[in-house]
């Protein structure tokens, strides 16, 4: 006869944190180690990047954002921007671009160890204009080669995508094969991306289920500040048997969590969709304002950036794997237009039955934070949903300040008890 | 309930006050000190000074409410409410008709709008720049060797404004000391320090939608230059008088006389 199951704890059912932080820790160790084992490594920005294609050919990927973020979260930002701004970056310039550029400067050091030069910059270009004059110092700097794919922006405000710029990335890619073949010495095999392209999809997919828990009353996981941590596999390691099992973990935690009623707050008082890059260097912090109300993410966008993959805007497709890559690529995020991003968080609302939106802006990154002002304008005044934007950045640490977030955290949450109650 | 008097004590970042209200609402009495570096003495020394100034005894206080960047340093508080309710609460207390308030502290400056039951519906604040706030003005004044209740009389006796540049409060300081070194009248380029700081302020207005009747409430509002400028730039009258500046402590003293009802409702349920 089976045993009833004892009561588990948030804390016995927090273990993929922990999980994605291991695998955090082996592939900054194998950056570390590139250099000794022959590993050639390729930069590469998180939006919008064949992943896949770059593991077929056993490039190691460097996410400039991903180190610059992580380096930030351990406290490490002060000395590589600083190191950065003397070498005559303005303070308003992007503080990823500041920190991936001082830490491949000749003495840096981080928070995350030695962070390897590239061999190949891929240069996805989605979104953000940055994106190209940052490569462009890296490859000054380095001397290698700037691979360049152009991808469209999403024109069309309902999110549909013409045949031709399908064609026109598919194309790039096709051309770029030879390329990193001469960058990796190696021969492209077909059925090696197929499967890298199946495993990716594999992964996304339960990565999407994990994501829509998020629907349940109570959602049993922050959908936003969990989730940062949730997506790291998705972003780095997608493509391989152990994202996979990651998530496939995951979903079955974020189940057990439902079913024995635990969450990230004692209860669930407020649901809140979160838009923006968060706050790393006092990630904890942030979180804690909005924890401490016992608010839970229910949806956000950020965790999004690796690819919408609960829109359904692309699916990967390992018989047609470049195709379905471009299709990926040109739905990146900050490729979207704001009318879209913006209904896609007013459908998160209404999806996900949320009390309230956030928006965390970002001092250095305009790209993603350009229009925040609008979007709280529309979803407040024309749609009538509780929105409160705040202003920080994501790096560094001189453009948080704890007083008046809180200040401002405290009041909307007074107010969200008064529309709440009128309800 | 166990007291007849509710107290509210807004620790600021430049000065602590305190109000002290009666069961029905009426103010009792006000105090109001520098908040300095050691802001639990501030806050202790403004709460005792406003009760020996009423003549009540600590046991006759009802409910303390903290409010302001101190709030939770009000360790005799019986909850806090952050100031940007407060300032609703005691705008709508003392002027029923309100509807926009635009609070000017030391170094914020808010504008809020309320419902008709003196409930914040939206607010928006300025962020990380003293443009715009009281600091603003304190600079200037120091730069020309005036004291703060004098600048404002002093700039409503102006003919020819100067356009004083909006953007930053510390090179405000350094731009009046210019303007005077160029033989600009000293009354011009004060009247040219309000309307930058105004202007800064409407626009804050704009983003949570003016709706009449306007509360012009925290420590500039005793400013009759500001209050002249304010008017003038939204094209109507806005609400002031002596008690405008304690409107955060007045709203966190309503707030306790709200909580120690319910209270003593829940209480005397069987």
């Amino acid at each position: 006869m089976p045993q009833p199951a004892a009561k588990l704890t948030f804390k016995d059912l927090d273990r993929a944190k922990y999980m994605q932080g291991g695998m955090i820790k082996e592939y900054f160790d194998s950056l570390t180690n590139s250099r000794a084992n022959g590993t050639k490594v390729a930069y590469a920005f998180v939006m919008a990047n064949p992943i896949e294609l770059l593991k077929s050919f056993d490039f190691l990927p460097l996410y400039p954002e991903i180190t610059s973020l992580n380096i930030s979260y351990r406290g490490g930002a002060p000395p590589l921007i600083t190191l950065a701004e003397e070498a005559g970056y303005s303070t308003d310039a992007c503080g990823y671009v500041k920190m991936g550029v001082a830490a491949t400067m000749p003495g840096a050091s981080t928070t995350i160890g030695n962070v390897p030069g590239p061999d190949l910059l891929l240069l996805s270009y989605s979104g953000c204009q940055i994106y190209i004059h940052w490569w462009e110092q890296f490859h000054y700097q380095a001397g290698v080669p700037i691979v360049l794919l152009d991808i469209p922006y999403v024109r069309d405000f309902e999110g549909r995508v013409p045949r031709h710029d399908i064609r026109y990335v598919t194309g790039q890619l096709e051309e770029v094969i030879a390329r990193l073949e001469k960058a990796s010495g190696k021969r492209f095999d077909e059925n090696r991306l197929k499967e890298t392209v199946r495993l990716s999809a594999e992964a996304w997919d339960l990565w999407r289920q994990c994501l829509e828990m998020g629907k349940l009353r109570p959602t049993p996981f922050d959908a936003y500040f969990e989730s940062i941590y949730y997506m790291a596999p998705i972003t780095f390691a997608r493509g391989s048997q152990k994202c996979v099992d990651f998530y496939r973990f995951l979903l079955e935690e974020l189940k057990s969590r439902a079913e024995h009623g635990v969450g990230p707050t004692a209860e669930e008082r407020y649901r809140l969709v979160f838009e923006g890059v968060p706050n790393y260097p006092f990630f904890k912090k942030f979180w804690g304002l909005f924890a401490q109300h016992n608010a839970r993410s229910v949806a956000s966008t950020y965790p999004k950036v690796a690819g919408l993959v609960d829109t359904g805007a692309f699916r990967l497709n390992p018989d047609k794997p470049l195709e379905s890559l471009a299709e990926y690529m040109i739905h990146a995020y900050c490729n979207w237009n704001m009318p879209l991003r913006t209904n896609l968080i007013e459908k998160y609302v209404r999806d996900y039955k949320a009390d309230a939106v956030i928006l965390h802006s970002i001092k250095s990154c305009r790209s993603f934070s350009m229009g925040e002002g609008d979007m709280r304008e529309y979803l407040a005044v024309e749609k009538g949903i509780p929105t409160l934007l705040v202003e920080s950045d994501h790096v560094d640490p001189r453009y948080y300040s704890e007083a008046q977030m809180k200040n401002r955290v405290d009041a909307f949450f007074e107010t969200l008890d008064l529309r709440m109650g009128a309800k | 309930m166990t007291g007849a008097y509710f107290a509210g004590v807004d620790a600021g970042s430049t000065y602590t006050k305190a109000v002290l209200l009666d069961s029905d609402s009426k103010p009792v009495t006000t105090a109001i000190d520098m908040t300095g570096i050691n802001i639990v003495s501030a806050i202790d020394k403004v709460y005792h000074a406003m009760l020996a100034k009423a003549g009540v005894n600590e046991r006759e206080v009802g409910y303390v409410v903290g409010t302001g960047y101190g709030r939770y340093k009000v360790t005799f508080g019986n909850s806090q409410v952050t100031e940007i309710s407060c300032h609703a609460k005691g705008a709508y207390t003392l002027f029923p008709k309100t509807r926009t308030v635009l609070d000017m502290g030391g170094q914020d400056t808010k504008a809020i709008r309320i419902n008709g039951r003196g409930e914040v519906v939206d607010f928006s604040m300025n962020d990380k720049c003293a443009a715009g706030t009281g600091r603003f003005i304190e600079g200037s004044a120091r730069a020309l060797g005036l004291t703060l209740a004098e600048v404002g009389d002093i700039s409503m006796r102006s003919t020819k404004p100067i356009k004083i540049s909006a953007t930053c409060a510390v090179f405000a300081e350094m731009e009046t000391q210019e303007q005077l070194a160029w033989g600009n009248k000293l009354e011009d380029i004060l009247y040219g320090v309000h309307v930058s700081i105004a202007s800064r302020s409407i626009g804050l207005l704009r983003r949570v939608g003016i709706e009449q009747e306007v509360t012009f409430t925290g420590g500039v509002s005793l400013n009759r230059g500001m209050v002249k400028c304010v008017e003038e730039q939204l094209g109507s009258k806005v609400n002031t008088n002596p008690m405008t500046m304690f409107c955060g402590a007045m709203g966190a003293a309503e707030f306790a006389r709200e909580k120690a009802m319910v209270a003593a409702r829940e209480v005397a349920r069987p």
